[in-house]
């Protein structure tokens, strides 16, 4: 009793937070014959709008590739029948059902394509992908129908009629012919879209209306269903709902039942919001085998395109991805770019690309290309800044140093281009390290530069051992004259590299000035160590 | 008279080196007695230079050592809010941190590059003199013909650098683009450490070649 005195705000509010059917999901599902109407749970699905995107020419759509006039086939008993004709093929009398012969008949230059599940999934996931842009729920509830959760958006587009009009737009611009429309509930949109329904419902009284005069046709249930419905003079949800229920679960099974109460809104209908994947992978197909290496560039550049707006919808970048070039025979060719951080502008990784694209090899001609993205990962966005008095020199700068760190590195390798930076250490080889560019180069520097040390600018990787002249050391057969020194280095007995070493600064007649040292305890030969530069 | 003069001097076929004026941008080279032989009183900016030595070790760095440290220290003409990077590629040992750290050179604006192909050291100088970060680049090509030179000193205008090209002394009767050539010759008294430099200036745009007996190279800023 109590429960049901709580104002009924309240409850909304508290429970339509993750799923607003939350409390009803206790109700015992395994008992479905009596369903009585569940009067105390306020249907709180009024505060979300299910936008369904039906796409009923998605198998021409996906496979079309060229403006020819195509139909698709299926086979049906060992016969190909037409299943889907574009407007062009409709135009010459080609109907679905038609076999693929007397489809060619009536049009002989018709494209005939066989129908693939797996494109049409593919091209749902894309534009699911795409979709995503508008909600963050996004759920590909059957093979063509996708629906968003729009409640959450409508203030951010502003409104309902924008939100609408650019989904439409862009559909139509990707090239589907799609049949929208908006409920209360994911299965209601669903239906009012297949039926054709251009329509846009925020309530859940009108919910009902809308619904009662939709054709069963328009409900995917099983065609021996609805044709005994249909003898029975039930045509549409209307005259289902009509029905007593405990009769028409009896005939008809508790599935259907629970169908029209999850559509009506008294039932719960959890959906699963579809995540795209946060890898890349695209493929290029072509006709026939190519080596121009420019109209390879120029794949590459519409793969980077795409990557660049699958970035761009999950606000992420990449540091790495990878070109394969497959080829008829022998194994692909692979073109690996990395980059100094998340990059996601596809301008900066086709310069990468060029750069690394001219010394590329390819055996054989091409006939596909792939992109793959490594991991993606936050996209660390930058500020520009606005600089009024560099104005007129802004343009000489056309890079960053990570940017110019990037592109020799593309070139030349990741070992080749680093950063220094000096470490607290007496050791000559230790006092200094190399540091990667592409890293965050925050420098350890030490701030205090060691004035009183003489050290020369030029250092040898190993030391060389250098002649000696009874004692005296020999740079370049010449004898060399010790002008400062000793300066004692006895440390790093602690570890295997202890040294204990004599250093002179020496020059030779040529007027070189030369870094030497003498072990002390081992034998007493003369060691080259660098050059004042 | 003199209108026939002027009329005469108004040709573009006439070339006068007394009034070419326009200076470019100099940095001076921390050394008085160079900077007054060098137009505008140092080291070109956004210009190749280069410098020809019989060997290693006989001064050359420490010739560059003080503007290159007033490079890191200053704001680049390009970017006032950063200073350069100095970029040294395919040198022949390596540059010593801790050393170059003594000569006032901010060591997170070095760049050290290492091609493995000798063709990439023109290609990476080039890349880093048009980027438009590098105020120096340092490198160190086994050849660098005439065509070379000329693309590098246009990357240096591009991207207002200081290109330096350390060459050997073979080089000195090739013909080159550069706007200063040098030649570095060790000389003096042995046994003392103030060992002197002779500098013979090759080629100098906007200056006349001069050469500069004794000039004492320090590796310690003042």
């Amino acid at each position: 009793m109590s429960r049901i005195s709580v104002p009924k705000s309240l409850v909304t509010a508290r429970d339509a937070a993750p799923t607003p059917h939350a409390a009803q999901q206790v109700l015992p599902f395994v008992e479905p014959a009596p369903l009585a109407k569940p009067v105390f749970l306020v249907p709180t699905s009024a505060q979300r709008s299910w936008f369904c995107v039906w796409l009923p020419q998605l198998p021409l759509e996906a496979s079309r590739s060229s403006d020819e006039a195509m139909a698709i086939v299926e086979e049906q008993q060992g016969i190909h029948r037409v299943l889907l004709a574009d407007t062009q093929a409709q135009a010459a009398g080609v109907m679905a059902g038609q076999s693929a012969n007397a489809a060619l008949a009536l049009l002989p230059a018709l494209r005939l394509e066989e129908r693939s599940l797996l494109r049409e999934q593919q091209a749902l996931e894309a534009l699911a992908g795409w979709l995503e842009r508008f909600s963050s729920f996004v759920c590909i509830a059957d093979r063509d129908v996708l629906l968003l959760e729009i409640a959450g958006s409508l203030r951010l587009f502003g409104g309902l009629r924008p939100l609408r009009e650019k989904i439409s737009r862009g559909l139509q611009q990707l090239g589907f012919a799609a049949s929208l429309a908006i409920a209360p509930t994911p299965l209601g949109a669903t239906w009012l879209a297949r039926a054709g329904r251009r329509v846009c419902i925020r309530d859940q009284q009108n919910l009902k209306s809308a619904l009662r005069d939709l054709p069963l046709a328009s409900l995917d249930w099983p065609k021996h269903l609805c044709s005994s419905l249909s003898g029975m003079g039930v045509t549409t949800i209307g005259d289902c709902l009509r029905l007593p229920r405990e009769g028409f679960v009896r005939r008809f099974g508790a599935e259907q039942m629970l169908n029209l109460d999850r559509a009506l809104g008294h039932l719960p209908d959890p959906r699963h919001s579809w995540r795209a994947p946060e890898r890349f992978c695209a493929d290029y197909e072509m006709t026939e085998e190519q080596s121009d290496r420019e109209l390879l560039l120029n794949i590459c550049r519409e793969l980077l395109l795409s990557f660049e707006q699958f970035l761009l919808t999950r606000q992420l970048g990449a540091q790495r991805l990878r070109f394969s070039f497959f080829h008829l025979k022998g194994v692909a060719t692979e073109l690996r770019l990395g980059c100094a951080r998340a990059e996601r502008s596809a301008e900066c990784w086709l310069e990468l690309l060029r750069i690394r694209f001219d010394q590329l090899l390819l055996p054989e001609p091409v006939i596909a290309v792939r992109l793959q993205s490594g991991m993606t990962q936050a996209l660390q966005a930058e500020s520009a800044c606005l600089n009024f008095h560099a104005a007129v020199d802004a343009q000489a700068r056309r890079y960053s140093i990570t940017q110019l760190a990037e592109r020799l590195i593309a070139r030349i390798g990741h070992q080749s281009v680093h950063s220094v930076s000096t470490v607290a250490e007496h050791r000559p080889q230790y006092a200094w390290c190399a540091q990667s560019l592409l890293l965050d180069w925050a420098s350890n520097t030490l701030s205090e530069a060691r004035r009183h040390l003489r050290r020369p600018l030029w250092m040898l990787p190993e030391p060389a051992l250098l002649p000696a002249d009874s004692g005296y050391p020999l740079y370049q057969g010449d004898r060399l004259v010790l002008l400062d020194g000793p300066e004692r280095l006895e440390t790093g007995w602690w570890d295997e590299d202890g040294i204990s070493r004599d250093y002179y600064t020496a020059v030779n007649r040529a007027g070189m000035r030369l870094w030497i040292f003498r072990n002390r305890c081992q034998s007493s030969s003369w060691y080259l160590h660098g050059y004042f530069g | 008279m003199s209108s026939s003069l002027d009329k005469l001097l108004e040709n573009p076929r006439v070339w006068r080196g007394r009034n070419q004026v326009q200076r470019e941008a100099a940095l001076s080279s921390g050394y008085p007695e160079l900077d007054r032989h060098l137009p505008g009183g140092g080291w070109p900016l956004k210009a190749l230079t280069e410098i020809l030595t019989e060997q290693y070790g006989i001064g050359e760095l420490r010739l560059l050592m003080p503007a290159l440290a007033r490079l890191t220290a200053e704001n680049t003409p390009v970017d006032d809010n950063e200073p350069g990077w100095i970029a040294w590629i395919a040198p022949p040992f390596q540059p010593y941190p801790p050393a170059l750290q003594q000569c006032g050179i901010d060591l997170s604006r070095m760049l050290i590059v290492r091609p493995r192909d000798p063709s990439e050291v023109l290609w990476s100088a080039e890349q880093a003199l048009s980027s438009g970060t590098c105020a120096a680049v340092l490198f160190w090509p086994e050849t660098l013909d005439d065509q070379a030179s000329r693309r590098l000193q246009l990357a240096a205008e591009k991207g207002h650098s200081w290109a330096i090209a350390f060459r050997p002394m073979l080089a000195r009767k090739q013909p080159s683009a550069a706007a200063l050539r040098l030649e570095l010759h060790p000389e003096g008294t042995r046994h003392s450490s103030g060992q002197g430099t002779r500098i013979h200036i090759l080629k100098s745009r906007g200056g006349r070649p001069v050469v500069l007996n004794n000039l004492k190279l320090s590796q310690y800023p003042a």
